[in-house]
């Protein structure tokens, strides 16, 4: 019950994983490489959506976007982690909740 | 007004001040008021503000691929330590310390997608101004109810209006309505132009400008699916757009493929075939300077034009002497 609640509350940040891998498969190539950061700004985002949700992992990924010109620095510039992470990540990016008896939240993480 | 109505507005009254501006221009050089040809050419105007505008972050980008010459050396020293490492782990990690490199050095090469970003707002601005000019619609600013009307119907050889779509044209066909062939014509002759040179721009890069480590990437074999699928997306979205932007987005093309022509002759990626070829060209001139501040001079075995006289011992010796 408690896990398919857990499904459910992680639907939109899982709509906004789609939507990036679609937009990474399709339109990231289509330019190349661009970004003066590692990892790329659609990296970034899919990152972030799937740590803080899609309203949180939107705003962190505007930033970045925002931080990302060519004036910038650039450099490594990884999503901050979250110190608890409650879910896991499947290999195709989505967000799913962890299952009971797996004690480490890394264990899905490809 | 909508949001994106209110996010486009000064730039569709900056892009509508430089259309009348060349308008004006032209139209005083003696060219016809209410002509296509003068609309198309303030289109070209246009860009090549636009394009020209974009210059300083170009010219930064290549600045800093002069720089990259300089630490070549120990981006080479990471690339030898992932070398045959095609797992994905290594080439994060090879990603990663390659970024850093750069960093450390103040020599990224990459321009960030800002001048992309910058251009599709100004491409909808043309879009939306000549879709308001199509129904003789005053702009936001510049562009007034007599501009609008002349810009909205004028036509291109006489014949074919700016603000018509191959779309629209296809839809009256099939509707077995009276059409304008010539709309078709031109916009596909324009697909076919727009398609061929961001075809010869990426070919140009794949083919001559990128290292061998970037050519064994993952991401570059689905760029290279891309580089085939690019035709498909061009034939679609020109069919939908009006012939007016449509020479926005052709002229746009052709100044990238000059630009990434020159910039790939004079400031190739470092390892790259054309890097190679630059290297060549500069050492038959003697004007390859090593990182050590050595001049390099290749080595190349003349042909002789013809065939070498014998000579006696004596003359022998004198040839080999100072030339002069």
């Amino acid at each position: 019950m408690k896990r398919a609640m857990i499904t459910l509350y992680l639907i939109p940040r899982n709509v906004g994983v789609v939507l990036l891998r679609v937009y990474r498969a399709v339109i990231s190539p289509l330019y190349g490489d661009v970004c003066r950061y590692y990892p790329s700004c659609s990296a970034y985002a899919l990152g972030a959506v799937q740590e803080y949700g899609l309203i949180v992992g939107s705003f962190f990924a505007a930033r970045r976007v925002l931080r990302c010109h060519p004036w910038a620095e650039g450099g490594i510039d990884d999503v901050p982690l979250k110190r608890h992470r409650r879910f896991g990540v499947t290999s195709f990016g989505f967000v799913v909740p962890l299952a009971t008896e797996r004690a480490d939240p890394h264990v899905w993480t490809s | 007004m909508d949001l994106i109505g209110t996010i486009l507005w000064p730039l569709k009254w900056v892009v509508e001040l430089l259309l009348v501006a060349f308008h004006w221009l032209f139209s005083n050089l003696g060219m016809g008021y209410n002509d296509g040809i003068t609309w198309v050419l303030s289109i070209v105007g246009l860009v090549l503000v636009v394009r020209a505008a974009l210059i300083p972050i170009f010219v930064k980008q290549i600045k800093s691929q002069r720089k990259m010459l300089e630490v070549a050396p120990q981006l080479k020293k990471i690339q030898d330590k992932y070398k045959g490492k095609k797992d994905q782990f290594s080439r994060e990690a090879m990603s990663r310390e390659t970024m850093e490199l750069y960093k450390r050095t103040g020599t990224n090469p990459l321009a960030s997608c800002l001048p992309l970003l910058l251009q599709m707002p100004i491409f909808f601005a043309l879009f939306s101004v000549l879709n308001d000019a199509q129904r003789s619609n005053a702009g936001v600013g510049p562009l007034n109810q007599a501009l609008a009307t002349s810009f909205g119907n004028a036509n291109l050889f006489g014949v074919a209006p700016l603000h018509d779509t191959f779309a629209q044209q296809w839809g009256l066909w099939t509707g077995g309505q009276d059409f304008n062939l010539s709309v078709m014509i031109i916009a596909a002759t324009m697909v076919v132009l727009m398609t061929a040179s961001q075809f010869i721009t990426q070919l140009q890069i794949v083919s001559k400008n990128m290292s061998p480590e970037t050519k064994a990437s993952p991401m570059f074999k689905q760029q290279k699916i891309m580089l085939y699928l690019l035709p498909l997306v061009f034939a679609f979205s020109g069919v939908a757009f009006p012939l007016g932007v449509m020479f926005y987005w052709l002229t746009s093309n052709i100044w990238t493929m000059a630009q990434q022509f020159l910039v790939i002759r004079n400031m190739p990626t470092p390892g790259s075939e054309a890097a190679k070829a630059r290297e060549e060209r500069l050492a038959r001139k003697g004007k390859l300077i090593a990182t050590d501040g050595d001049v390099i001079v290749v080595d190349e075995a003349k042909k002789p034009a013809q065939r070498q006289q014998p000579v006696g011992k004596a003359r022998a010796k004198k040839q080999t002497g100072p030339k002069k």
